[in-house]
């Protein structure tokens, strides 16, 4: 019944209080408190509807939370050291900017490298990056980012130890508040879950397999790596699916799947015919140069 | 030629307008204004609720304490009158290009044709109406005349029940009835009139122009001329100033943040107003503040974008003086605004929203005094090889497409996560097949600073290099390292390298 009631709100923006009035003395007492307003109504059923949802361009992640990673909400993607959280996040930020939206990394670790985000396919001109030097400096900017518009907000807390601890839980709930109120994705990248129960979807990144190409008398090259990101909270979703998570470096042509492990003796040097295929950026513009 | 029309906008009592300007909580007190120290300080203006005590300007303060026990004084402040006066012009200065100051709370302005803005049938008295309700809401009571010369606009604001309209050409017949005081009342000459018995300006018109000036001299021929309505002094436009300027002496001198703050808010906050007015936003603030017992120190706020939000303005400046704390008791302050035009942007109907720019500068001014302006902004790449590397320059985003677009597809790289500074390691090498030694084994210096940052140790379980890196060979200081990248087993993937100049092992890079 209450469905379209929410509807004739969202259709007749004059009579919508009247309306939302009328919706809310038709609901039990107990739920009376849960209806706000209209645009908290309208975003419940934008969130029923999938249509809140913020396309990420990772194929890992828009499976796993049909389309993208959902307005109005804290998502916590946890990795280890090489589990493709960094790489994630820049993939993220790269599907923002290049829909012509602007986005935010709060960068606790100071790990950004411009040549890699660029590498990644981020438009740095619509790009902001804030190196904070304690957590507590990264809670206020990302609130600050939050309050100033900013579609999605990405915070890397770095690798451990990470500066000033995990934070109070009264911080996160704070920042997912203000997510919430607008509208905007908060993207937050640790090493260990922080944010408690503010996070409305945790993601967790396993480590991941590297791909080395050589051996045998060739040189190695590091071709990428593997590794699978599990939900492990969202709200109406079964917890524990997976899907797998492919990398690959910047010359190197994207592995299939990652091959075995070889053994630990690399001895060869790179051929010199083969030393343009450097595995970064800046290393690849050496080689050209 | 048509005669020119002249509005004069008059703040009767100024120093206690300018005083209640900046202090508005006083307005329901019984308030003084006094001019002098000590014993020898006098009343200059009185409030309503003074007067009905009898207090009177020209009486000693200690007068006036015994005919109201509850009188409220405060000294003449110079600052407050300055920006009220300011207040006053940019008020007059909205609806006319051509504005003089002519000091003391009063301005003139000329609004030849601005009348036809008013399509009543009194298109005059409802521009007269206009200027009073804007000088209003600018927290100055004023009051205005419109007449065809300054003399008669002024006198015409003068009086009670205001707006007063002279028509053009009417003006000696409109001051004729006044009494002499109105016409100069701050020169003697009229007491020296008035005891000749002339007493109306009417009276002293009829008087023969020869005869007053030979008895009079130069000021008496003036005042003539005046008294039969002419008065050749054109208006002098001013020149806008370039910066905005608020500010006032302090009671008592404030030797706490928190009190000036408070204060101060009150400031920014007229001075945001005055802004908006223009349609302006600050790109520059800058804060004087005069010291007890004397001394002044002058503090600056580059913003990175054009803002009048207070409250970020008042957070820049607690920053600045929490960072450096002016030593001495502050007796007084004021805040010049350096006017810039706000960003604008034009909103999409079907792309995605633009951020808002008044937003984005208050963020931005935020997140400056929150990490200092060097760790916020959007990063490039320099011109080089070495990774660490990069420069920022100021966040400021194009407009967004029209229409939305769909997301690139990723690129599904494997980032590497730069630690910076590089992180000093030792490093085991055993003979490889060619003539370099590969790393075998990873190991972390037990130093304290070590200890605080990621640690990076263990046995390598393969390693890619190396991967030569030359920059600036031509130097006095190039850059030489060989660079590997290592699996460590357990640990991740890093990347590491030698200076070939010292041999010193570094990683700077987690794939991550």
């Amino acid at each position: 019944m209450a469905e379209p009631l929410m509807r004739r709100i969202l259709e007749e923006p004059g009579e919508g209080s009247a309306a939302l009035r009328l919706v809310r003395s038709s609901l039990p007492e107990a739920l009376r408190s849960h209806v706000q307003s209209a645009r908290a109504l309208d975003r419940e059923i934008k969130d029923a509807a999938g249509e809140g949802a913020f396309p990420t361009a990772v194929p890992a992640i828009d499976r796993l939370l049909d389309g993208g990673l959902p307005r109005g909400q804290l998502v916590e993607l946890v990795g280890s050291r090489t589990s493709g959280r960094f790489s994630t996040l820049l993939a993220v930020l790269a599907a923002a900017t290049s829909v012509g939206e602007a986005a935010a990394l709060v960068d606790l670790g100071d790990g950004l490298d411009p040549d890699a985000a660029l590498g990644a396919g981020v438009d740095l001109e619509r790009f902001l990056w804030a190196r904070p030097a304690r957590l507590k400096e990264a809670l206020a900017a990302t609130e600050m980012l939050i309050a100033g518009g900013f579609p999605l907000v990405a915070l890397d807390l770095g690798n451990p130890p990470v500066r000033g601890g995990r934070g109070v839980e009264a911080a996160w709930l704070r920042l997912a508040r203000a997510a919430r109120a607008h509208d905007s994705v908060l993207l937050v990248g640790s090493p260990y879950r922080v944010s408690g129960t503010a996070a409305g979807v945790v993601l967790k990144a396993g480590r991941v397999r590297a791909a080395w190409r050589g051996g045998a008398g060739s040189p190695w090259l590091l071709a990428g790596g593997a590794s699978q990101i599990v939900l492990e909270k969202c709200r109406g979703r079964l917890h524990g699916q997976a899907e797998d998570l492919t990398l690959a470096t910047a010359a190197v042509p994207r592995p299939e799947a990652p091959p075995a492990l070889p053994g630990p003796k690399p001895q060869t040097r790179p051929r010199e015919e083969e030393r343009p295929a450097a595995v970064t950026p800046f290393l690849r513009r050496a080689a050209a140069g | 030629m048509a005669s020119p029309r002249i509005a004069c906008l008059l703040l009767p009592l100024f120093p206690l307008a300018a005083r209640l300007r900046s202090e508005p909580e006083l307005i329901r007190e019984a308030l003084v204004v006094v001019e002098g120290n000590g014993n020898a300080a006098r009343v200059v203006a009185a409030t309503r609720l003074a007067r009905a005590a009898s207090v009177r300007p020209g009486l000693t303060l200690t007068q006036a304490r015994a005919l109201c026990p509850k009188l409220v004084a405060r000294p003449r402040d110079g600052e407050c009158e300055r920006t009220a006066q300011e207040a006053l012009l940019e008020v007059a200065e909205s609806f006319s290009p051509r504005v003089e100051d002519a000091g003391e709370g009063i301005v003139y302005l000329d609004v030849d044709g601005i009348e036809r803005h008013y399509p009543g049938s009194t298109p005059e008295l409802d521009l007269g109406r206009a200027l009073m309700n804007a000088a209003d809401a600018a927290s100055l009571p004023a009051r205005a005349g419109i007449a065809s010369s300054k003399l008669a606009a002024r006198v015409a604001a003068g009086l009670p029940e205001p707006p007063v309209i002279v028509p053009a050409g009417e003006e000696a017949a409109f001051l004729a009835p006044l009494p002499l005081q109105r016409l100069a009342p701050e020169v003697d000459v009229a007491d020296t009139l008035e005891r000749w018995g002339v007493r109306s300006v009417g009276d002293f018109a009829r008087l023969p122009p020869s005869r007053v000036a030979s008895r009079l001299g130069r000021l008496g021929r003036e005042l003539h001329a005046t008294a039969r309505g002419l008065d050749p002094r054109p208006l002098m436009p001013r020149e806008p100033p370039p910066v905005f300027h608020e500010g006032m002496s302090l009671e008592w001198p404030l030797v706490a943040l928190e009190p000036f703050l408070f204060v101060g808010r009150a400031a920014l906050d007229r001075l945001c107003q005055r802004l908006e007015s223009r349609g302006f936003a600050c790109i520059r603030l800058v804060l004087e503040l005069r010291l007890e017992p004397d001394g002044h120190q002058s503090r600056s706020v580059d913003l990175p974008a054009p803002t009048r939000d207070v409250k970020t303005l008042l957070t820049l400046i607690r920053l600045e003086l929490e960072a450096r704390p002016p030593g001495a008791p502050v007796a007084g302050f004021a805040f010049l605004a350096y006017p810039d035009r706000p960003r604008e942007a034009q909103l999409s109907m079907h792309g995605p929203a633009a951020l808002s720019p008044d937003k984005l500068a208050t963020t931005l001014a935020r997140l400056f005094a929150l990490l200092g302006p060097d760790r916020v902004g959007s990063p490039r790449p320099v011109n080089g090889h070495r990774p660490e590397r990069f420069s920022l320059v100021d966040f400021s985003p194009p407009p967004p497409p029209e229409v939305r677009r769909e997301p690139r597809a990723g690129r599904g790289l494997l980032s590497v996560r730069v630690l910076r500074p590089p992180l000093e390691i030792e490093v085991l090498t055993a003979a490889g097949n060619g003539d370099a030694e590969t790393p075998v084994e990873i190991r972390q210096p037990a130093t304290e600073e070590a200890a605080k940052r990621t640690s990076v140790e263990g046995q390598v379980k393969v390693a890619s290099g190396p991967w030569g890196l030359e920059e600036e060979w031509w130097a006095d200081d190039p850059t030489g390292r060989d660079y590997w990248d290592v699996e460590i087993a357990g640990r991740g993937l890093y990347r590491i390298y030698r200076e070939r100049a010292t041999g010193t092992w570094y990683a700077d890079g987690i794939y991550d």
